[in-house]
């Protein structure tokens, strides 16, 4: 059958009602039932799913050219989508017949399910981790779904250190970052990482980025008392801020800001041929706290109102991105179904017959 | 031989092909056989150039401009090969396909040859299947565009003798949209493995970046035309300017974006 009108239902051809005027509340069942099967049969309309794939490219395109939050443009007719193809599953006879056509559009609706519930729980996010550091379930930008079950808190890995490589022309190659964390069976576990080879926790994918930088790390001791802190101070990204390695940074606890500014001389990353990124062998450690200003070596001391400020030395940091989509597996599986049972549908369908057969 | 001069001698070979189908088309002459030799030459031609360049550099053509016209063209002409050598009753349709591949063989050209750095990104086995599997689904639809324009060509007073001996409209349609099925299988396949490889090199598969929606609108036009076809019932010459419709975008999609597109997804296929 091609071209489905919404007359027919479940392979039988339902009839109009006679006299339309019985078809009120007290109407007969078999009629109430008549009525449903054409609402069904025209929510099923094929020709609505023409208005609705057009609907669909429509609404893409204002997704795309406008600058304000369009995501209706994109809900709205991905929901008469499903509508519309579920109400076709269930009436359109072409379905029962062709199991491969109805797998096909089976496995789109559930693509679209998956994408819908994958944008209500995921997570995308930031983050810095300074040579030695623990991840702390903290990051510095993120956005999630509303539904995101935050399990963020119990994941903890550290970052052990990287390298990059870098062509002529300051072309960053692959970033290998080793992390290491505690397996759930209580066995410490280790991992290089990168841009493209996650380290995958809890249903969270973490992933280095471009951002890295120093970090210059100092012991605080409070005048106050309370117990030292350890701080590590992320500098604007390397190479990306080379000329503005400066950051200001408030110690825990203290009032007043302090300016930190790396310097040094030599070359890290040189234009003219391969390189790898690295700390550099020496550098000064410039430290302002109002008028009065030092340069730190490491181990040295500065003595400031509130505390004293220990100087151990530079590492470096590295940014990742998190993503967590826990739908990731089950879509790519729905995509493979519609893919193999779209090759198969057509397969069978060009098989049974020749495109240009012999007039007889 | 060098690379460029083997690459340039593809292109003689591709142009005479081309010329003599045209002129084949217009004199009413078939002559096929040398059409199929000269197609054949140039590709083994080209293939060569496309691997000397390969060995040299130690990677893909697919980063200049360049590099992905000359890949394209190559593989165009495959796909176009093997369906010209299968299908002897649709021969004909190179006087329509050939000069769009003269377009890209002239805006080769114009570009230059010089090499380009392959992103860190690109370090990845889905780079050569994500465009392996674009290159068949645009092969596929250049197919269908050739016997779609057949089916216009008709429609004017120009084609309708020249064309005469190619089977009917309405077997010509069923055999370009079979080609069109072709097409939207490779495209799925081509977005399912960039969103495989758009989650591991970005951390997300799905970003509506101009390159993926473009593909997307492109899918959908390709998916509107197959239900357009057999819900309205529409005439093959309809059919056959919803597949040239779906050769735009497609065509846009893969060279034009990337010229107006500052996001990381530079790589037209
Ligand atoms: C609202 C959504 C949709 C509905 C209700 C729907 C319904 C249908 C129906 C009833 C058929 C069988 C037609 C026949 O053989 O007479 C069909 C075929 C088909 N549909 Fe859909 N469809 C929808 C969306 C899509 C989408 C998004 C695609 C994407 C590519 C698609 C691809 C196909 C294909 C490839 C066929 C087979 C065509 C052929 O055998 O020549 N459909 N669809």
């Amino acid at each position: 059958m091609n071209g489905f009108d919404g007359t027919e239902f479940m392979g039988q051809t339902v009839k109009p009602p006679d006299n339309p005027s019985v078809m009120g509340r007290g109407a007969p069942r078999d009629l109430r039932i008549s009525r449903l099967q054409r609402a069904l049969g025209a929510l099923a309309s094929l020709k609505l799913t023409l208005a609705i794939l057009a609907a669909l490219g429509g609404g893409t395109m204002v997704a795309y050219l406008s600058e304000a939050r369009t995501t209706w443009a994109l809900v709205l007719p991905l929901a008469a989508f499903s509508v519309n193809l579920a109400a076709a599953v269930a009436t359109n006879p072409v379905f029962r017949r062709q199991t491969a056509l109805l797998m096909f559009h089976l496995a789109l609706i559930a693509i679209v399910l998956l994408i819908a519930v994958g944008r209500l729980t995921y997570l995308k996010g930031q983050l810095e981790l300074a040579q030695g550091q623990v991840f702390d379930g903290q990051l510095t930008q993120e956005e999630s779904g509303p539904w995101h079950p935050r399990r963020l808190d119990a994941v903890r890995f550290s970052n052990q250190g990287f390298t990059i490589g870098y062509a002529k022309g300051m072309r960053r190659a692959a970033t290998r970052n080793q992390v290491a964390w505690t397996a759930p069976d209580g066995r410490p576990r280790q991992a290089v990482i990168g841009d493209q080879d996650p380290l995958i926790l809890e249903g969270y994918r973490f992933y280095t980025n471009f951002n890295k930088g120093f970090a210059p790390v100092f012991v605080w001791r409070p005048r106050s008392g309370a117990s030292p802190q350890l701080g590590a101070v992320h500098l604007p990204a390397y190479p990306l801020h080379e000329y503005r390695q400066a950051q200001e940074w408030q110690p825990p606890g203290s009032r007043s800001p302090l300016w930190i500014m790396l310097r040094f001389d030599e070359v890290i990353l040189d234009p003219e041929k391969s390189s790898e990124f690295r700390l550099p062998t020496e550098h000064r450690l410039v430290v302002r706290a109002g008028e009065a200003r030092r340069e730190l070596k490491p181990g040295d001391a500065m003595h400031l109102a509130e505390g004293v400020l220990v100087y151990q030395g530079l590492r470096s940091w590295m940014g990742y991105t998190v993503f967590y989509d826990f739908t990731l597996p089950w879509l790519l599986a729905a995509c493979i179904l519609a893919v193999a049972s779209l090759a198969w549908h057509f397969w069978r369908k060009f098989s049974a017959r020749p495109w240009n057969p012999p007039v007889s | 031989m060098t690379e460029l001069q083997a690459l340039w001698a593809a292109l003689v070979l591709y142009v005479l092909a081309g010329s003599l189908a045209i002129f084949g088309a217009v004199l009413r002459r078939q002559p096929e056989r040398t059409v199929l030799i000269l197609l054949v030459a140039g590709l083994a031609l080209h293939t060569a150039a496309i691997v000397l360049r390969w060995e040299r550099l130690g990677h893909g053509p697919v980063i200049t401009m360049f590099e992905i016209l000359s890949s394209n063209i190559w593989s165009l002409l495959l796909v176009y090969a093997l369906a010209y050598w299968r299908i002897p009753a649709i021969r004909a349709t190179a006087a329509v396909v050939m000069p769009i591949l003269f377009v890209m063989m002239g805006w080769l050209l114009m570009t230059s040859p010089t090499e380009g750095h392959l992103p860190a990104t690109y370090h990845t086995v889905w780079l050569y299947i994500h465009i392996g599997f674009g290159k068949v689904f645009l092969g596929a639809v250049l197919v269908a565009v050739g016997i779609s324009g057949v089916v216009l060509l008709r429609g004017t007073g120009y084609g309708g003798k020249r064309f005469a001996r190619l089977p009917d409209d309405s077997r010509l349609d069923e055999l370009a949209y079979r080609f069109m099925a072709l097409g939207l299988i490779f495209e799925s396949l081509m977005l399912v493995a960039g969103a495989i490889w758009a989650q591991d090199a970005w951390g997300r598969y799905w970003a509506w970046d101009p390159l993926e929606t473009w593909a997307f609108i492109t899918w959908l036009t390709l998916a509107f035309a197959l239900h357009l076809r057999f819900t309205l019932k529409i005439r093959p010459r309809t059919g056959a300017v919803m597949i040239v419709a779906v050769f735009v975008l497609a065509f846009l999609t893969f060279f034009g974006v990337p010229f107006i597109s500052t996001a990381p997804h530079k790589g037209a296929v």
